[in-house]
């Protein structure tokens, strides 16, 4: 079995539009929530977690008319990923380097225009691109494209836990010696008319904070009411340990196991049973007892079933340690990125465990007894000895994934 | 076709962001990075701005003058009470 190291990250996301901008805002607090600078009046919900991006200042006019917001955010990321690795690879290393990315809406604004003009508009003058744009896997397609990659090109869409999944499908892939490098992260763009409503009416959203609409999310706090969705990508370089080394690459940590299960169960209900399985797969294939870890990055959502839910199944699999492990909620600042959450809170954790800094769970003032485990509330923690941390992601649907990343 | 080629090459210039210099009349489509939906898009742009309905998506045209042609023959022909009323 070969290692996988971390060697290039890329970030653009509430809260920041590097991993390093971005972590610091999550150490210090700062929310990256925000009243919707385009509110609709259609929309009961004003609240949502914007990237700062304004993609005219990435790609010329011509290319622009191609790519949706969604491939927009991939392939900055993509760019800060590379650059960061400073990775040079060979003719042959580009047929096997693959990019595997998730995504849950895809193209959503473009779906939503071409709507709008057929049904809105009462238009056959649908885009040319519409179908090219709007694609779940174009934005992997373009990083494919962009970077000369002729490695697997996959698309993973499990939903909240897409990119999670696409991390560890690549983790394995290196892993079993079937490529040197892979590109794995994820894309969302979701804040659009149609895509704000359709989750409106899942009734999972987030009511506004009135005094502080930043502080909306409030994940395993008694008052909390439900998730607030965010944009953005996250996009990581993995390369086989050894030709890491090799070449001298700075290693952010190492992927050291990843576990995938299903519930089986229920389309947005989660069960215990498919999340502990899952995070019990995970210390299995990393080889490491559950009180090795030092730091779990949780789901937290918000929402009333999912804190409680990942609260009990933490127990589980973690037993009396579950007492002394810090677990937080990144979200609580970010926002809840779907598609891309896994890969975003992937980054907040590899920059856990090398800076030994744990981003807290903002807005948690009031606690629930059904959610009994230390979250770090409110402030980061410092000085911490994390060697081993995991980041859970979990999805409507019922696909549950799981990371652990070790200390490089 | 003076008024609507250089209309046109606004359009071309703005959204494609191509030189004015290369764009003439006789420049084959084929010549400027153009591609079919590109076309098609441009298509739009020109109805929007020029008021017709085309009833084409560009294909068989050769050079940017047959489309900045095509648009005036849409224009005359919006003109044109008879056409409006198809008899």
């Amino acid at each position: 079995m070969k290692r996988v190291a971390v060697t290039g990250m890329g970030v653009v996301a509430p809260c920041g539009n590097s991993p390093d901008e971005f972590f610091a805002n999550l150490v210090a607090g700062r929310s990256g929530i925000g009243v919707l600078p385009q509110v609709s009046p259609r929309l009961t919900t004003r609240i949502a977690a914007a990237a700062s991006f304004d993609p005219s200042t990435h790609f010329p006019a011509p290319r622009l008319r191609m790519l949706d917001r969604v491939s927009q955010l991939a392939l900055v990321a993509t760019k800060q990923a590379l650059q960061n690795a400073a990775l040079e690879l060979s003719d042959d290393e580009r047929a096997t380097t693959g990019v595997f990315l998730g995504t849950g809406m895809g193209g959503a604004s473009t779906t939503d225009d071409g709507y709008s003009t057929l049904y809105q508009e009462s238009s056959d003058r649908i885009k040319p691109y519409t179908v090219l744009m709007a694609m779940n896997n174009a934005a992997a397609s373009w990083i494919g494209i962009e970077h000369r990659l002729s490695g697997p090109n996959l698309t993973f869409s499990t939903a909240c836990s897409s990119s999670a999944v696409a991390v560890g499908e690549a983790w394995l892939r290196i892993r079993s010696g079937a490529a040197p490098v892979m590109l794995a992260g994820g894309a969302e763009a979701p804040l659009t008319l149609g895509t704000l409503k359709a989750w409106e009416a899942l009734k999972t959203l987030a009511t506004e904070d009135t005094r502080d609409p930043a502080a909306s999310c409030k994940p395993f706090s008694l008052d909390r009411s439900g998730l607030v969705l965010g944009e953005g990508a996250a996009v990581l370089v993995l390369e086989e340990w050894e030709r890491a080394m090799r070449r001298g690459a700075t290693v952010y940590g190492e992927i050291a196991g990843y576990g995938l299960s299903t519930d089986g169960a229920h389309i947005t209900r989660p069960t215990v049973d498919g999340q502990a399985r899952a995070m019990q797969l995970a210390l299995d294939s990393a080889a490491v007892p559950a009180d090795a870890i030092a730091y779990i990055n949780a789901h937290g959502t918000a929402t009333l079933q999912n804190d409680a839910v990942e609260t009990a199944a933490i127990r589980r699999v973690f037993g009396t340690h579950a007492d002394r492990v810090p677990v937080s909620s990144s979200k609580s600042m970010h926002g809840h990125l779907l598609g891309a959450a896994g890969a975003v809170e992937l980054v907040a954790t590899l920059l856990a465990a090398r800076s030994g800094t744990i981003p807290p769970t903002l807005n948690l003032r009031i606690p629930d007894p059904e959610c009994d485990l230390d979250y770090v509330p409110n402030v980061a923690r410092r000085e911490q000895d994390i060697e081993l941390a995991m980041t859970n992601s979990f999805a409507f649907g019922g696909t549950n994934a799981v990371l652990i990343c070790r200390r490089a | 076709m003076t008024t609507t080629f250089e209309t046109m090459k606004r359009i071309i210039v703005k959204d494609y962001e191509l030189e004015p210099e290369r764009l003439t009349p006789e420049t084959p489509l084929a010549d400027v990075e153009l591609d079919s939906l590109a076309i098609t898009e441009l298509i739009f742009a020109l109805e929007d701005e020029f008021k017709v309905v085309a009833k084409t998506n560009g294909q068989g045209m050769q050079t940017l003058g047959d489309i900045a042609a095509y648009i005036d023959q849409l224009i005359a022909e919006r003109d044109t009470p008879a056409a409006r009323t198809g008899s």
